[in-house]
């Protein structure tokens, strides 16, 4: 054994002594890289697609440990590209970006705020282009914003910051007042959910067609909560409701809608402070 | 001196043959602590802590960067470059600072007369890679130092800020004002930031001790310069290689094997990058930190004694 | 009688060039002994396989075949380097420590501490005349300088053995003989050198035996008288002789039976002598 031993090269054994070590380690360090993954300290890879976008560079970065820094990087790049309003090419980056680091939500938060908003927004009011051209472009990067918001919800189900972005580009660019509502929905019962989360939701269903009396119901049970709840447009939202639901004067609500002071039967003492603010 | 040369036949007549020394202990901490500290005054007179002069500049730069975003996010990017910056210094460090010692000890034939002492190889690469160990530390903690103040300096400003701002918005209650900026102290200082530089400390030491490997049996400095860095590819691989190429029924057994290989043979070095995670505020999981240690430390052990299998018989 | 110092008994050294089957054998069994307190000198050309030879004794290398021994113990023990100060040839220290720290890096790595470390350093720094430039970084030595400095170090644990390879390659005469007077001084105070070098006149100057090494073997050992005498021939120096003194020599040799005069002619010194004599006297003149 002994003169074996000196008969095989050094590093020949070593090479061996490598490969057991190898075996050895191989289990352990699945089980802890499945658990670094689950609490979220390690990143798993990026996705395919990621790479074929990614420049020589980046991917080396990326490949030899620096995820973060090119995903800063690019973040930075990504701002030229704001300010230049080179939308696709902010889009591009933002899919590397948020493959590179799938639970940074500011990530998701800034591309669809950057291509729902702003690019949409762009397309409104940029005269290089036919109107044709800019309406079906203002189409597309709404298309596209809610698509990333819904990657970026499957990446962090619990995010309220993505939906809140997401339901903006319902609200205010597509009009679309059940999916907003949908939306809103989603937030309810979420850690960090805000405030008003639940009044949207009902301001939002109450405007959807065919959800109208789900949406009386819901915005009663909050007016039943107490005065917290009852804002102006809470009050104008039921008031509305009550007239396109037909519902008996009994059951109405008391206070005034606060558009049209005298048509209620509320007394003036109950008037509310006009003009609306936060919700 | 004399002009003539002196002959044997004429010098005085000498004393005794000299008696024999002390006895020689088996393992000597000793020896190691002063190849270590030998090993730390060396970088630090090779005038490697310069790097840190470029750190600094590299964070104070970011730090004061005008990036149009909020200033959670801000702080979030200088964040993730500043530790990111000190991510790369360590283990880069790691690898060139190993690669020059050993072989250039070798090439100086300091190595002889160190070796002619009573000291023992194990306790010779002990030294290097402590010395190494030790100036990684000391480097990572004055990284931190600096990202530390340069964090706390714009979290401080940003704070103040928005308290001004919200308050003088007269809209906003005292419980949206502090949901606010503990919004902002979120992507601030926090203690887990520390957990993220012995994360780094852990991934440069095994790359440490894998160059010291190489160097035991690499011809020339620059040679293991390239396959420790090679290796650190390679090594961040692992995974997504497994997913590419074992996974997909469509690849030939050659490349599979190839992979599984390589898979054996080359350190995880994915595992080493949870720094990430914390630096971007995800809770640290404490059971999860002292595993990475003990695989830190099982990486330490194998890789030393497989440097000593090789440098124990190596011929200079 | 005591126990050898170096005991090589037999050894042979091969070395394989690279992953094809050629081999060069560096060292071909070869024996001797270095006697406890003696200077014995190893020479030969460059290439011979005095270097390697040295190297076997330091453990630094192992023997394909035979052994090394100092003072009994095997070359490969690490007891056995508590007992050896070597000296390689050209050494480089590390150049970032100034040169009491490079002895208090070497005595530390020989366990040495505290006092009696400070005491042997500045014994040291004195015996190779270096208190000036103790606190100067090796980086700023001269070649001689860093050559004594490194004679320093290899004395710093007060071994028996003393080993110098090539130990005045690359020094000028001054720095040479300086180192040469060293070597003197260690043998009378009892060390036992064993030196390596291709520069015969230094030998011849020091050493009390030689062996000559040619392409691995030991080609001759011996006293330095028994090998440089030539026993039939004798020759005179003689100061201030007349030309009558030189003829009535002359006459003798003549009428002296099978006596023949081969050379005659005036002494020369040497080169080197010259040089030192010259130096010597340019340095007191800017004392």
């Amino acid at each position: 054994m002994k003169s074996l031993f000196q008969k095989v090269p050094r590093l020949v054994i070593a090479v061996f002594g490598l490969a057991v070590f190898g075996l050895a380690r191989a289990p352990l360090e699945e089980g802890l890289r499945e658990r670094l993954v689950e609490s979220n300290l390690l990143m798993p890879p990026p996705g395919q697609g990621a790479f074929e976008q990614m420049s020589q560079s980046a991917l080396m970065g990326t490949l030899g440990g620096l995820r973060s820094l090119v995903a800063t990087y690019l973040t930075l790049n990504a701002f030229e590209h704001f300010s230049t309003k080179s939308w696709d090419d902010l889009r591009a980056n933002y899919l590397i970006i948020t493959n590179l680091e799938p639970r940074d939500e500011s990530h998701w938060v800034s591309v669809i705020w950057h291509i729902g908003i702003n690019a949409t927004a762009n397309m409104e009011i940029d005269t290089r282009l036919p109107a044709f051209e800019r309406e079906r472009r203002f189409k597309e990067y709404a298309f596209q914003a809610i698509e990333l918001g819904e990657r970026g919800i499957s990446q962090i189900p619990g995010s309220v910051a993505i939906r809140l972005q997401l339901a903006e580009v319902y609200r205010e660019k597509l009009k679309d007042d059940c999916a907003t509502a949908r939306i809103y929905g989603t937030i309810i019962g979420l850690p960090g959910e805000p405030a008003y989360a639940r009044r949207f939701y009902g301001y939002f269903m109450a405007r959807c067609p065919g959800r109208e009396g789900e949406a009386y119901d819901y915005l009663m049970s909050l007016y039943r909560e107490g005065e917290r709840q009852r804002l102006p447009t809470l009050i104008k939202e039921i008031k509305n409701l009550e007239e396109k639901l037909l519902i008996p004067s009994f059951r109405r609500i008391s206070e005034a809608d606060p558009d049209q002071p005298g048509k209620g039967q509320s007394p003036a003492s109950r008037a509310l402070p006009g003009g609306i603010i936060v919700p | 001196m004399s002009e003539t040369p002196t002959t044997p036949a004429e010098s005085t007549p000498r004393t005794t043959p000299r008696a024999a020394g002390k006895s020689v202990p088996i393992f000597s901490i000793g020896r190691v602590h002063t190849i270590a500290s030998s090993t730390v005054t060396q970088l630090v007179r090779m005038k490697t802590f310069y790097f840190l002069l470029a750190f600094a500049l590299v964070v104070v730069a970011v730090g004061n960067f005008n990036i149009p975003a909020t200033p959670a996010k801000e702080l979030s990017m200088i964040k993730k470059v500043a530790f990111g910056t000190m991510d790369i210094f360590a283990w880069l460090f790691a690898i060139v600072a190993t690669a020059l010692l050993i072989p250039k000890d070798v090439e100086d034939r300091t190595l002889y007369t160190i070796l002619a002492k009573p000291v023992r190889r194990i306790e010779y690469l002990l030294g290097k890679l402590g010395g190494v160990l030790a100036v990684i530390a000391i480097s990572l903690v004055a990284m931190y130092a600096i990202c530390a103040a340069v964090i706390f300096s714009r979290e401080s400003l940003f704070v103040s800020a928005e308290y001004q701002s919200m308050v003088a918005s007269g809209q906003y209650t005292g419980a949206e004002i502090e949901e606010q900026l503990s919004l902002i102290r979120s992507q601030g200082l926090r203690a887990e930031l520390g957990i993220a530089v012995l994360a780094s400390f852990f991934k440069a030491a095994v790359v440490a001790v894998v160059t010291i490997f190489l160097s035991t049996f690499a011809s020339s400095s620059l040679f293991t310069i390239i396959v420790s860095v090679l290796l650190f590819l390679i090594g961040h691989a692992h995974h997504m290689a497994s997913s590419f190429w074992l996974d997909e029924s469509g690849n030939s057994v050659l490349v599979q094997m190839l992979v599984k290989v390589v898979k054996v043979l080359i350190p995880n070095y994915q595992l080493f990058s949870f720094s990430e995670g914390i630096v971007q505020g995800e809770a640290v999981v404490a059971a999860l930190v002292w595993q990475m240690g003990g695989l830190t430390s099982g990486y330490l052990i194998v890789f030393l004694l497989l440097s000593l299998l090789v440098f124990v018989d190596k011929e200079f | 009688m005591s126990e050898p110092a170096v005991e090589v008994k037999n050894l042979t050294k091969v070395f394989s060039l690279g992953l094809r089957k050629e081999y060069v054998v560096a060292v071909d069994n070869l024996s001797f002994e270095v006697k406890a307190g003696e200077v014995y000198g190893l020479i030969g050309p460059n290439g011979s396989g005095k270097s390697t030879t040295m190297k076997v004794v330091l453990g630094l290398m192992a023997a394909s075949k035979g052994s090394a021994k100092v003072f009994g113990l095997d070359s490969g023990d690490i007891r056995a380097r508590n007992e050896i100060g070597f000296l390689p040839e050209n050494p480089y220290f590390y150049k970032h420590l100034s040169g009491a720290e490079t002895l208090r890096f070497y005595g530390k790595l020989c366990g040495l501490k505290g006092a009696a470390l400070k005491d042997r350093i500045g014994e040291l720094l004195k015996l190779v005349d270096l208190e000036g430039a103790a606190n100067r970084r090796l980086a700023g030595y001269s070649k001689g300088m860093l050559q004594r400095i490194g004679l320093a170090q290899s004395l710093i644990q007060n071994p028996r053995l003393v080993i110098l390879d090539e130990p005045t390659a690359g020094v000028d005469p001054v720095g040479s003989r300086q180192i040469r007077d060293l070597i003197m001084r260690l043998r009378d105070e009892g060390y036992t050198v064993f030196l390596c070098s291709h520069l015969l006149e230094q030998v011849q100057e020091v050493c009390d035996r030689v062996g000559i090494i040619f392409k691995g073997r030991m080609r001759r050992e011996g006293t330095l008288d028994e090998l440089i005498e030539i026993e039939n021939q004798t020759s005179m120096t003689i100061e201030n002789a007349t030309p009558e003194l030189i003829a009535g020599i002359h006459e003798l040799i003549r009428s002296s039976k099978g006596a023949r005069l081969i050379e005659e002619g005036h002494s020369r010194t040497s080169l080197e002598h010259l040089f030192i004599q010259i130096a010597e006297r340019n340095r007191e003149g800017e004392s």
